[in-house]
């Protein structure tokens, strides 16, 4: 049986992003549905119990980038959103050391000095940069990326807001911006510091999500990426979502649900319904149709047309640069429940950066091989990881005396090679083992008895990532976030203010600009140009606005 | 030594220094150029085997001679005579099926057409209409910052830019977003999204990386191949060997009145209230001018100069220049003209690249990042016998091979037994596209980039003297804040490859800072 609801909006999708668009829109007066492919909300921003008594942020794991103005906008908090920062972090070395990072000056000062004398100082002008950079670009984030080849009078404008900033950096600093932005982390690191150690421990947030290696030109801006959120306004910090990132997710979801929206989870999209080159609606894959003559889609680029769409009446152009987006999924995951807290013999007991992140990579070498194999179809044999114990700071997530640990590891393919054949179906069961014994090979190098205390492990590869979320090819980021596929270029030059060939059909998930990450920017700018195009600009209104 | 004192003095006579001298002669002002080799040419020279047969010592073709030079002055001409002829690319398969590109055309070495001749001809065609663009910047200076975006100063080289956004947007819309989507990519991505990984692709990559420290997929790397198609991609073999273009550089220098000293080194630049006044050689003696232009890389000349008159970020840039070389020169003299497999005679005389697909390109370029050879190198070679007998005896033939991603920085160091690994390693991969010519190998010549950085002082024996990396071009050559007016101290000028715009046998760089030397007023 097919319902012939009609809504003022629909948005295909309850990522975070989909439900930061839904929000705008029924706080301005729409009529808005969403719907969502699986049986709960948040897409890659969600908490899941998959272990009794667990709670597993079982993608996203740690919040920054969220945007405060939306965040103050749709007064998340009083939807239960509360986000508690932690501090420092520490990357452990095969010999039972340690390079530890601290949040307080002094202290972080002694630790860089234990390591090497000159990084004291560089370790300042390094911060001095990237903080720089940071407030250059923040300004950015809740802007449309204008398009250079248009005279329209928006475009010009926010041309020329970008020329003035630029201007307003001064020359040299101008000079340096550029270089910073086409730069590798790897050579940018170089250029400061010499301990092995402390470049590896800094690098990472250069290659997380990404399918680059730390020497790749590019990674200095993913580094950024990474560093141009906040915590309570303070920049570069990260924090937990109290209950998961999906606390999120459900902060939006209430917020949507108490501004007149409707979710209907549990059925996706299987056709955006287009007439004429007009969208009409959805189709979903229960056979229910939903009419609008608005359709924002969550969904990346690439699965909203490849595989929702009727391309025919698309521009050959258009579907030929979706189809070379690129969206290389080099992430896999494991989220574990443990028994008690594991024993971390090289660190001071109790030590506050063992709240932090971990990692146990130690040279740039070490992080530039561990591309090499992703290149080549492995799993890094030697991986990088970001390794949290979310528990310690939010006991919601496991039982009392337990605790909930999440390693990001970088890098896995997505289609693993096995005997010369590159497949995602060559993930199963014995693959995912190897994977994951080979994360807990090296987790040992921090907590030797890791294995004893792990209850229970979610192996999450990029084909797993793909089918569950529907990231297309596992990508974090619902695609690359490399030159040719940032700011004007994101995600297909001439497309990139959220709009699509197809009259009223939106692109608002984290393939738009500024991309991914739970930053809830392209969901809000989207609901932006949506209220815009339908006449309604002055009915969005906050911060983002 | 003399008490005269010059209008300009030009440290190396690689040949930039050449360019920069001629054409400051040219508007009249006395030059003197000042060699430590006792010949001419920097990297572009021969060298001769034991039995007087040459070969280029280490660049060996002519991709990207600017012609606006070469007229200006007389490269070409009777004063300074320079024949070239066009080769075109081989890019061979182990299995015989090698590929022909001749411009934007490719076919099979059988003669059959190529079937991806159409997607290639698009691409490689589109390529070059964007490089085209983008070498109208060469011969200018690079935008300046100084003063900031707005400043009128500054408004001279941002015609030149509007100029290019001009162009662009003539090119209509569609072509533009494509220009901006593609101008920071990498390579392997560009060319896999419309061809398939294969010898025509290889060879794509393989221009694209040719000198730098990068593999296909890194970004940027679309910029790279763009400077080299820059004047339209052709391979140029000159007569006589490289050295006869440095001879013909020489020779116009000579004719415009440039005074050039060989087999002396300059030891440090002479500085006068913050002015360079001249230069002090090796040997103790010393010269006056009143302003001095240097051919050396960028880090160095600014110790010549000393590095108290540079600002602190400006010495903590130079030191930081990314200049890690990764081509290596092997030489080889044969008794006879080698026989490819499956290639006739008229190709085996072409430019002939060892880059099966642009996967082998990465691949080879992945130890280098750790200091180890290749496995299976990627190699561009040609025999100028084939085409030139006057360089070499007795129906012998030269084969001049620049092997890439070979490290400057070996793991263990360049001594004996490394040159012998890379040697053996050449001949090896020779010898799977050539069986037998192992035997016919009668003398080798073999230069690591550390060899490159020994006889020419290029830094880390890096082709363009400093990478060409999106972080090192433009504004940013060599380094923020030195790109632009005098390196320095008022009156002292970089004119090498590792100024804008770049390295390669082009001349622009040293003629740019010419250029630039004179518009500053400083003569
Ligand atoms: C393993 C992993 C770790 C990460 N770690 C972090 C981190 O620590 N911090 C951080 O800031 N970011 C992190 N990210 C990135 C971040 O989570 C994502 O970029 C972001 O959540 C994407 O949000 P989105 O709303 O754009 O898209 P998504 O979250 O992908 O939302 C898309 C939604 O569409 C739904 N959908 C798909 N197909 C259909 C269909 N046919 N019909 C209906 N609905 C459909 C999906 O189920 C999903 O709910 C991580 C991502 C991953 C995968
Ligand atoms: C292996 C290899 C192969 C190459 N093949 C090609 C090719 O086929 N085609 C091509 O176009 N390009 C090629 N190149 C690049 C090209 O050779 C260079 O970019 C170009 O020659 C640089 O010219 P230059 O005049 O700027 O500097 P150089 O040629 O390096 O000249 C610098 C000169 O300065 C002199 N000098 C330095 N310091 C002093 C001092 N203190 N006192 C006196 N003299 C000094 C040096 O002796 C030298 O003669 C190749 C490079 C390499 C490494």
């Amino acid at each position: 049986m097919s319902q012939h609801d009609r809504y003022d909006a629909i948005v295909a999708g309850a990522g975070h992003n989909g439900l930061t668009t839904a929000c705008y829109l029924a706080k301005a007066g729409l009529k808005v549905l969403v719907v969502e492919k699986n049986d709960w909300i948040g897409g890659a921003a969600v908490s899941r119990a998959l272990h009794d008594g667990w709670t597993y942020s079982n993608c996203s794991y740690v919040c920054s980038l969220l945007r405060r103005e939306i965040v103050r906008d749709l007064e998340l908090p009083k939807y239960g959103l509360q986000v508690i920062p932690y501090e420092g972090g520490a990357s452990f070395t095969k010999g039972g050391d340690y390079f530890a990072y601290m949040s307080d000056h002094d202290a972080l000062r002694r630790e860089i000095a234990r390591h090497s004398l000159r990084d004291v100082d560089a370790y300042e002008r390094f911060s001095q940069t990237v903080i720089r950079q940071c407030r250059f670009i923040r300004p950015f984030l809740l802007r449309n990326a204008p398009d250079p080849t248009s005279m329209k009078p928006r475009d010009i404008s926010e041309l020329l807001f970008l020329v003035k900033q630029a201007h307003d950096l001064g020359s040299k600093e101008l000079g340096e911006t550029l270089r910073f932005w086409s730069m590798s982390i790897g050579d940018f690191l170089d250029e400061h510091f010499e301990s092995d150690l402390i470049k590896a421990h800094i690098a990472g947030a250069g290659i997380i999500g990404t399918g680059l290696g730390v020497y790749s030109p590019g990674t200095a801006y993913v580094l950024l990426h990474h560093y141009m959120g906040d915590v309570d306004g303070t920049i570069g910090a990260w924090g937990f979502a109290r209950g998961g990132m999906g606390a999120i997710s459900n902060a939006l979801g209430a917020c949507f649900e108490e501004a007149g929206g409707k979710i209907v989870m549990g059925s996706g999209v299987d056709q955006f319904l287009v007439r004429d080159g007009k969208v009409t609606g959805v189709a979903l894959e229960n056979g229910d149709e939903y009419h609008a003559p608005i359709v924002a889609s969550n969904m990346d680029v690439k699965r909203t047309f490849l595989q929702h769409t009727e391309t025919k009446p698309l521009p050959d152009d258009f579907t030929k640069a979706v189809k070379r987006f690129k969206i290389r999924g080099s992430s896999g995951k494991l989220n574990i429940a443990l028994d008690a807290l594991p024993d971390f013999p090289a660190a001071p007991k109790g030590a506050s950066f063992l709240r932090g992140d971990m990692h146990c990579s130690e040279s740039l070498n070490e992080l530039e091989r561990a591309y090499d194999d992703w290149k080549e179809g492995r799993w890094s044999q030697n991986p990088y990881f970001d390794m949290l114990i979310p528990s310690q700071i939010d006991p919601t997530m496991a039982p009392p005396g337990k605790h909930m640990m999440t390693v990001f590891v970088q890098y896995a393919p997505y289609d693993l090679e096995v005997d010369g054949v590159r497949a995602g179906t060559n993930w199963n069961d014995a693959t995912r083992k190897a994977f994951s014994d080979c994360v807990f090979d090296k987790l040992e190098q921090a907590c030797p008895d890791i294995r004893s205390k792990a209850l229970h492990a979610e192996i999450r590869t990029p084909w797993d990532i793909e089918n569950e979320v529907g990231l297309t090819e596992g990508n974090i980021f619902q695609g690359e976030l490399t030159f040719d596929q940032l700011l004007f270029n994101r995600p297909v030059p001439g497309y990139a203010q959220y709009d699509t060939p197809i009259d009223g059909m939106y692109i608002v998930g984290s393939s738009a600009h500024p991309g991914g990450g739970v930053m809830a920017a392209p969901g809000a700018n989207a609901a932006k140009e949506i209220l815009r195009n339908i006449g309604k600009r002055g009915a969005m209104s906050g911060y983002a606005a | 030594m003399s008490t005269k004192t010059y209008d300009a003095i030009v440290i190396g006579g690689g040949h930039n220094g050449l360019a920069a001298a001629a054409t400051l002669a040219r508007k009249g002002k006395s030059v003197c150029v000042i060699e430590r080799n006792e010949t001419c040419g920097g990297m572009a020279r021969n060298a001769a085997f034991t039995n007087g047969s040459l070969a280029a010592q280490i660049a060996h073709l002519l991709y990207n001679l600017n012609p606006k030079v070469a007229k200006e002055l007389g490269i070409g001409s009777a004063k300074a005579p320079l024949q070239t002829k066009e080769l075109p690319t081989v890019s061979l398969q182990e299995d015989g099926n090698h590929v022909v590109i001749r411009g934007t055309s490719a076919s099979l070495s059988t003669g059959a057409a190529h079937p991806e001749a159409a997607a290639f001809d698009a691409l490689i065609s589109r390529l070059t209409r964007f490089a085209a663009l983008l070498g109208q910047m060469s011969t200018k200076s690079p935008p300046a910052l100084e003063g900031g975006l707005m400043d009128l100063a500054t408004l001279g080289e941002l015609a030149g830019l509007a100029k290019l956004g001009f162009d662009l947007k003539r090119m209509g819309k569609k072509e533009m977003r494509e220009f901006l989507r593609v101008i920071l990519s990498n390579v392997y991505d560009l060319i896999l999204d419309d061809l398939e990984d294969s010898p025509l692709a290889g060879a794509m990559a393989a221009d694209a990386v040719r000198g730098a420290y990068a593999g296909p997929r890194s970004p940027g790397t679309v910029f790279s191949l763009m400077y080299r198609l820059g004047q339209g991609g052709g391979a140029q073999l000159p007569m006589g060997g490289m050295g006869a273009v440095s001879n013909a550089f020489e020779a116009a220098a000579r004719a415009a009145g440039v005074e050039i000293l060989t087999g002396k080194g300059v030891a440090r630049v002479l500085i006068e209230g913050d002015r360079a006044a001249g230069v002090e050689l090796d040997d103790g003696g010393s010269l006056q001018a009143r302003a001095v232009l240097s051919n050396a890389g960028p880090n160095a000349t600014m110790m010549l100069a000393g590095p108290e008159h540079y600002d602190v970020e400006a010495v903590r840039r130079m030191r930081n220049q990314r200049c890690k070389g990764t081509a290596a020169k092997v030489n080889l003299l044969l008794k006879s003209a080698p026989q490819c497999t499956g290639l006739n005679a008229d190709l085996t005389a072409g430019r002939i690249l060892i880059a099966p697909s642009a996967t082998y390109v990465e691949r080879a370029f992945n130890p280098a990042k750790y200091g180890e050879l290749p496995k299976d190198p990627v190699i561009e070679l040609v025999i100028p016998s084939l085409t030139d007998a006057s360089i070499v005896k007795d129906g012998q033939h030269v084969l001049s091979a620049v092997v890439s991603f070979v490290p400057y920085g070996l793991e263990g160091g360049w001594d004996e037994a490394a040159q012998q690994r890379d040697q053996a390693l050449t001949l090896a991969t020779l010898e799977k596209y050539a069986p037998g010519i192992s035997d016919l190998v009668m003398e080798q010549q073999v230069m690591s980039p550390a060899d490159i950085e020994a006889k020419t002082g290029a830094p880390g024996g890096h082709w363009h003297h400093a990478e060409m990396g999106i972080d090192q071009i433009l504004t940013v050559r060599p380094a923020n804040g030195t790109a632009h007016y005098r390196f320095g101290p008022e009156g002292y000028y970089l004119c090498g490859a590792g100024a804008h715009p770049g390295g390669d046998v082009t001349g622009v760089a040293g003629r740019n800072r010419a250029f630039q030397l004179l518009k500053d007023g400083v003569l």
